[in-house]
């Protein structure tokens, strides 16, 4: 049976127009300020006649030639000097992600396993160990390296450095491959492994595997977090402004073999119940050949550090516990630094990438309080109206539900993050790379897209990136999705019960 | 007509402004070193003949052969007596260093250098864009950049960057790093920390070739501070005119001569191999191809290009080094910072340039001293030639550094100002440099090498038994 809309409903559909009428004429505010120009040049025309226009051609014709060439000449050198002083393009040409062979997998009931049998747990940190897995959002797909296979796991330099080839390699061979790119032309080489740093560095280490020119600049960051990723591109930016015509390696990943906690505290037995196998490797350029193919262009690179606080410095912690063993302490207001740190790096983002109707509405409401002092909340930009895509770092189940009440995002806008928790753990700053792989084998990226990426680490630091998308995503997408993406997504239960 | 001149006129401004803003981006490519502190330890830190003697003493896992070599290491290392190292060495506990431990040796430095720079330089941290750490052998989490940024409550925009695992020429790839970012043309005040972490490095087991790093290393660390603002010219103290990084990694046996793994039993160690000297040389020859042209003026050039081709006119087969012509590097540079890797390192470089006694002085002195600082060993060095005011307006310095991997890097500064400031060298200079560089480790160990293994078991027995 047809009823009438209620009023309330189409109250909301006018209002629904209304806002979009009024997004729309802010955001073009400039093309319709230049309508009445136009109109008023052509009255103008139209009045003044056609014969003073042809008075004025021959006007033109009678001028000096010098005269006219010192014109040309002064445009063009304004046009090359404009061109040089602008920055750079920063194009992703493509990135892969390392995939995890079936046999690493450590499903609940092999994690249940050897945790039972390790001699240093006993049963009261089990029990925790298990209870932490069942509320992590953590799928049965995740990957641990060789070394933690073994009960104890075999911890050693030895084994760290094969995780590290293992996973590095990997992603690296698939990339050159993807992009046919030749190593001999990397120009640039960033590393990024937080938790583990020998000498000589990991960035050596990809310098002897594809025999990288000599004069290549290499960095290698360590001890910088889960957002070190976004570090790197900032550095790898940085790098190709200063160099022209270059290509940039940037890998980023975690090696967790040497970093599996033996001992018995509560907060540091949190990241061996998440942390997970994973690495990406990504290839930046600043040719302007490369624009037809690169799949995103970087926009902005925020970085906040909140090191400043001392609670945020100590809130992600690496000590030693009272029996001697390494771990990675984990403080109870992580969520609140967390959310602290991200809305102190939206102020800095908001202005660079809020369309101006929503900067328009925020600084109304920032007069309002501020100046007549109004007891209003205080606005809170629509970062949907400036991304169509958000890849926040998957952290924890936590991490993913803080931001998207912060932000107001809906289900789909976190599904990415979500997923790639459940599929691959925390993979600490690959994550990120992981998630857009998942929003392009989705098929949801297309031209023209905006993709906000944000990352959390040790610090306290919120990194966050901004990319275009240049060219439309066709599926299917060759990654580590690959086998998986036709399954997801699933529904993730609060609470899986294993015991 | 009125319009097309006011059109011209509007032109011919905006590409003069286009003009200045290239010409500034040019400019704040400049890169100041504005200051640096070298960390002086306190002085019960200081590791002497019997120190040593008792710390090698205590592994009771060394035998005669072990002994002997590493007597001839430390008496051919070129190390004095007033060198320092980390706390829980001192203090006998080098075999199980703790996390806090590791921890409190960066403390020691943190919290006394970057203070006094930011005192010196009249800074306020809170005016630091970008901040560099390098450390190689210890990377805790949070970052020791983040560690910084707490003690000195610095702003929530500034970039830290945490370098590691980059070896004993890292801290002029921290001075690359702070260059690239100088020339995106913001004006950008920059520093650098570098240091080296030995608590949880020192090796106890036997492997010779893990040995030598136990014997070399020594605390010790440098903070400078970098701009590219060209306001503060005046106050800089040099101006940095190249820099030049080589890394031959794709060689595998480069690759793996200074590798930090485990020995055969399982004890981590920094191993150096026999083809490190090797390594060492093609590194520095390919660093030097680059850095040549760079540095030298045309006319050192010209006059090696000519030697060169007379020489191949006069024996056109003759390709062996003894006869190629020899370039001068003294033609363009005033002063040669050396990397004090080991007394070895710095004659062969020397050699290598043609160096006289006064030109490797800087650097014999400061291992003498110092030691092996790793990578802040070279801020030591220039700290020496600012102490014995070698350094005047518009001499140019050279500074050449290893490390694993292996890199070679050098970069050159030109001397902004006449420099007398002695800082960390202020106290000692007038001993410098002394009558004799031999250390007492001979003279009180040298009866190792009479014992035979027979002799030297004997002669552990007794003196076990009268304990």
């Amino acid at each position: 049976m047809a009823t009438e809309p209620s009023p309330q409903f189409l109250n909301s559909i006018r209002l629904k127009y209304v806002k979009l009428g009024y997004q729309y004429l802010v955001n073009h505010i400039l093309t319709f300020l230049l309508i009445p120009i136009i109109i008023t040049i052509l009255v103008e025309l139209a009045r003044v006649g056609p014969e003073e226009i042809i008075s004025l051609f021959r006007f033109l014709n009678e001028l000096d030639l010098i005269y006219v060439i010192s014109s040309m000449l002064l445009v063009i050198i304004s046009a090359t000097f404009y061109l040089m002083c602008k920055p750079r393009p920063v194009f992703l040409v493509d990135y892969a992600c390392f995939r995890p062979l079936p046999n690493f997998r450590v499903p609940f009931s092999t994690f249940v396993e050897h945790s039972r049998l390790v001699p240093q747990f006993d049963e009261k940190t089990v029990r925790f160990q298990i209870r932490i897995l069942e509320r992590s959002g953590l799928g049965e797909e995740t990957c641990v390296p060789p070394a933690n296979h073994y009960i104890p796991p075999t911890c050693s330099m030895a084994t760290a450095r094969d995780e590290a080839e293992l996973v590095i390699f990997s992603a690296i061979d698939e990339l050159l491959n993807k992009t046919g790119m030749k190593p001999k032309n990397i120009d640039m080489l960033i590393v990024n492994c937080s938790l583990f740093s020998p000498t000589p560095s990991l960035s050596t280490m990809v310098i002897n595997k594809y025999k990288l020119r000599s004069n290549v600049i290499n960095f290698n960051l360590s001890g910088m977090g889960c957002s070190a990723g976004l570090i790197s591109i900032d550095l790898a930016r940085n790098l190709l402004q200063a160099h022209g015509n270059s290509y940039a390696l940037v890998v980023s990943t975690e090696i967790i073999t040497p970093n599996y906690y033996l001992g018995k505290e509560r907060a540091m037995i949190l990241p061996n119940c998440l942390f997970r196998m994973g690495a990406a490797a990504i290839l930046l350029s600043n040719c302007r050949r490369e624009g037809s193919r690169a799949k995103y262009r970087l926009s902005h690179v925020v970085r906040t550090h909140k090191g400043a606080d001392d609670a945020a410095y100590n809130c992600v912690f690496q000590e030693q516990d009272s029996e001697g063993n390494v771990g990675i302490k984990l403080s109870k207001d992580l969520m609140a630094i967390a959310g602290e740190a991200l809305k102190s790096n939206i102020t800095t983002m908001g202005p660079l990438v809020l369309p101006s109707c929503e900067q328009l509405l925020f600084l109304f409401s920032l007069i309002a309080r501020k100046v007549f002092k109004s007891k209003r909340k205080p606005y809170i930009p629509d970062f949907k109206s400036a991304f169509e895509h958000f890849c926040i770092h998957a952290g924890g189940r936590a991490v993913i539900d803080e931001l998207q009440n912060n932000l107001q995002l809906s289900d789909e806008h976190v599904e990415a993050s979500r997923m790639t928790l459940h599929r691959f753990g925390n993979t600490s700053s690959s994550s990120l790379w992981y998630e857009l792989n998942y929003i392009e084998a989705k098929g949801r990226m297309k031209k023209g897209n905006r993709v906000w990426m944000i990352g959390f680490g040790s610090g306290f630091k919120c990194n966050s990136a901004v990319w275009k998308c240049l060219r439309t995503v066709k599926t299917p997408v060759d990654g580590p999705w690959s086998s998986s993406i036709h399954r997801y997504p699933v529904e993730i239960p609060d609470v899986v019960k294993l015991l | 007509m009125e319009v097309l001149a006011t059109l011209t006129t509007l032109m011919l401004i905006y590409s003069l402004y286009l003009l200045y803003k290239f010409y500034s981006l040019k400019l704040s490519s400049d890169c100041y070193l504005i200051d640096y502190v070298c960390f002086k330890p306190s002085s019960d830190r200081k590791i002497t003949t019997e120190m040593s003697g008792a710390i090698v003493d205590r592994n009771k896992t060394l035998g005669l052969s072990e002994y002997k070599f590493l007597l001839k290491v430390i008496v051919n290392s070129g190390i004095g007596e007033e060198t320092y190292g980390p706390r829980n060495i001192i203090e006998g506990r080098e075999d199980s260093p703790t996390f806090d431990d590791a921890m409190l040796e960066m403390d020691e430095f943190l919290n006394v250098s970057v203070g006094d720079l930011f005192k010196k330089t009249n800074i306020s941290p809170q005016d630091v864009d970008v901040l560099v750490v390098n450390i190689s052998m210890f990377s805790p989490a949070p970052s020791l950049a983040s560690r910084i940024v707490q003690r000195h409550k610095m702003r929530e925009d500034v970039k830290t960057y945490n370098l590691s695992g980059m070896g004993c020429s890292a801290s002029m790839i921290g001075v690359d790093l702070v260059r690239n970012i100088f020339k995106s043309g913001k004006k950008t005040l920059a520093v650098i920390v570098t240091s080296e972490s030995i608590t949880p490095n020192w090796y106890s087991g036997t492997d010779k070739s893990m040995m030598l790093g136990n014997m070399l290393f020594r605390s010790g660390g440098c903070v400078m501070l970098l701009t590219n603002d060209p306001a503060r010219q005046a106050q800089a103290k040099m101006n940095l005119k190249c820099l030049v990084r080589t890394h031959i990694g794709s060689n595998d046996d480069a690759y793996n001569c200074a590798m930090q793994k485990e020995d055969e039993v399982g004890r981590v160690g920094f191993h150096l191999s026999k083809g490190l000297p090797k390594a060492a040389v093609r590194a520095f020859a390919e660093n030097l191809q680059q850095l040549a042209p760079k540095i030298l003026p045309y006319s050192e050039l010209a006059l090696y290009m000519y030697r060169t081709i007379k020489q191949m006119a006069v024996k056109p087969k003759d390709s062996s080094s003894s006869a190629m012509a020899r370039i001068n590097f003294k033609s363009g540079v005033d002063h040669f910072c050396l990397h004090t890797g080991g007394s070895a390192v710095i004659d062969a470089v020397g050699r290598a340039l043609g160096l006289s006694k006064y030109d490797v002085e800087p650097a014999r002195m400061t291992l003498h001293r110092w030691g092996n600082t790793s990578a802040s060993s070279l801020w030591y060095v220039l700290g020496y030639m600012e102490a014995k005011k070698r350094l005047r307006k518009g001499d140019r310095v050279l500074m050449i550094s290893f490390g694993a991997g292996f890199k070679c890097n050098s970069c050159l500064w030109e001397v902004n100002r006449d420099l007398d400031d002695g800082d960390v060298w202020a106290d000692c200079i007038k001993n410098y440099p002394p009558q004799s560089l031999v250390n007492p480790y001979m003279e009180r160990f040298g009866w190792v090498n009479d014992h035979t293994e027979d002799s030297f078991k004997q002669s552990e027995r007794e003196f076990l038994s009268t304990r």
